[in-house]
């Protein structure tokens, strides 16, 4: 499948490679570049892959409540919220951002290999609520805007008019039905734009005109792997709870009955998300980590980063050794020392 | 359009070669560094080393990516390029001057195998 901005992807040079049945840009002139666009002022990625589905109806907050861990109907109205999806094993099922607009009204958004999946699991779940529920991701398309100079970028623009200074993480609906967001996957300011097709692909030619730099998929990852967000089918996946990879706060024990709360609440985590950075080699999905002459865990996502220059990735770690801090990684049959890091690798500059 | 140089020899993994009496000396072509972009890791083997046509040598990484280099001539690994470990960047500046090995050859024969400049120039052409 092509996104409606796929021939000005072409256009513009980009590299272009299948991504969940979606012919995407992963990279267009230069991914360091790109990276950088985003860490000191403005870029825009295609993100038209994504899911998008539409519950609403008198019981919508109550609906999704049930369906994920996080708690949005505590939530205020104009805002948006992280969470897992889970099976009621616990197991992750997806990762997703629920878009409050009311109580009776939420716009949630899933990753691209998972749509079918996840709208099969919203519909088999909606029981006795009165709900309405709508795979509308084949008539939007989806633009993220950024970086620290977005705002400044698109408040001029005609489309966005009527488009306010708004705190991170909160949503707005334009009179012509544009609905943005203020949140992203990068650790910068900026805003997620849904609207149909030819809206964003006016959208698009503006940002362009604008001097906007266009990102692919690539720079998309490493600025995620920087700020160490999760990658579904990566850091998540549906052996694992979101106690088993760093999700514990997205996960409310206390909140009523939701699905996979019976077999959370007695649940032992497994493993143990941890981040780590090599002064020399770099981590890649899949390389083993050894403790002991043994294997302990593995690397989930790895990259060098562009802004430290060197080695950095996710993993997950046996339980037993989640406090260990001689780690070492077994490239091509080559040991390589790790260092253990708490905090994210690079702190984004999000309000 | 990337550049090709004359008087190497080339293969269909982007690699360059050239021949003085039984020493080979191999490198990746400009297709090639501009197809990884950003090179910011090599990793290249010691002296003494020998290898059969095909074999793995090392390993390029980009910001994103691992590549594999082969070798399509059997022999022994008389030096590897130090300054390019250090700095591979050096490859994106210009690929032809950023040699990565030196082999000693043990079947001169298999050169006949490689391909010529125009013959890369066609195979890159059918490729892209």
């Amino acid at each position: 499948m092509k996104t409606s901005l796929y021939e000005k992807h072409v256009a513009l040079g980009a590299k272009m490679v299948d991504f969940a049945g979606f012919e995407m840009p992963i990279q267009y002139k230069n991914l360091k570049e790109e990276v950088l666009a985003v860490r000191n002022g403005v870029g825009v990625f295609d993100v038209s892959h994504m899911g998008e589905f539409f519950v609403t109806g008198p019981d919508a907050a109550k609906y999704v409540n049930y369906m994920i861990t996080n708690n949005i109907e505590k939530l205020s109205s104009g805002k948006a919220i992280y969470s897992p999806l889970c099976n009621h094993d616990g197991k992750i099922i997806d990762d997703l951002i629920a878009y409050k607009f009311s109580d009776e009204e939420i716009l949630i958004c899933v990753n691209a290999s998972n749509i079918e999946k996840d709208f099969n699991w919203f519909k088999e779940n909606t029981g006795d609520f009165n709900v309405e529920l709508k795979n509308e991701s084949d008539k939007y398309s989806l633009l993220a805007i950024q970086g620290p100079k977005t705002f400044e970028t698109i408040k001029e623009i005609e489309l966005l008019s009527g488009l306010k200074d708004a705190d991170y993480y909160s949503i707005q609906k334009l009179d012509n039905g544009i609905i943005l967001a203020r949140t992203g996957y990068t650790g910068e300011d900026g805003f997620e734009v849904f609207a149909p097709h030819n809206i964003i692909d006016k959208l698009w030619d503006e940002l362009i005109e604008r001097g906007v730099t266009p990102c692919g998929l690539g720079s998309r990852d490493v600025l995620r792997l920087e700020v160490c967000f999760p990658l579904y089918g990566n850091e998540l996946n549906e052996d694992l709870t979101p106690l088993d990879c760093g999700l514990a706060w997205t996960t409310k024990l206390d909140k009523d009955n939701f699905i996979g709360k019976a077999a959370l609440t007695d649940y032992k985590a497994q493993k143990k998300l941890i981040k780590l950075t090599l002064d020399k080699g770099i981590p890649r999905a899949g390389y083993k980590l050894i403790a002991n002459e043994q294997p302990v865990g593995e690397i989930t996502s790895g990259s060098m980063s562009v802004v430290l220059s060197k080695g950095i990735a996710l993993a997950l770690v046996n339980k037993e050794f989640e406090d260990y801090d001689k780690l070492k990684i077994d490239i091509r049959n080559k040991l390589y020392d790790t260092t253990r890091v708490t905090k994210p690798f690079v702190s984004g500059g999000h309000k | 359009m990337s550049t090709i140089k004359e008087n190497l020899f080339y293969t269909e993994d982007h690699e360059w070669i050239s021949i003085e009496g039984n020493i080979a000396t191999l490198g990746i072509t400009d297709f090639a560094q501009s197809s990884l972009g950003d090179i910011v890791f090599v990793e290249l083997p010691e002296a003494d080393t020998t290898y059969d046509n095909g074999d793995s040598f090392g390993v390029v990484e980009s910001i994103k990516s691992v590549s594999d280099l082969y070798t399509p001539l059997s022999g022994k690994v008389l030096e590897k390029n130090l300054e390019i470990e250090e700095s591979p960047e050096k490859i994106n500046e210009n690929a032809f001057a950023a040699w990565l090995i030196k082999l000693e050859l043990s079947d001169e024969d298999q050169v006949k195998e490689l391909m010529d400049a125009k013959a890369y120039k066609e195979f890159c052409k059918a490729n892209s």
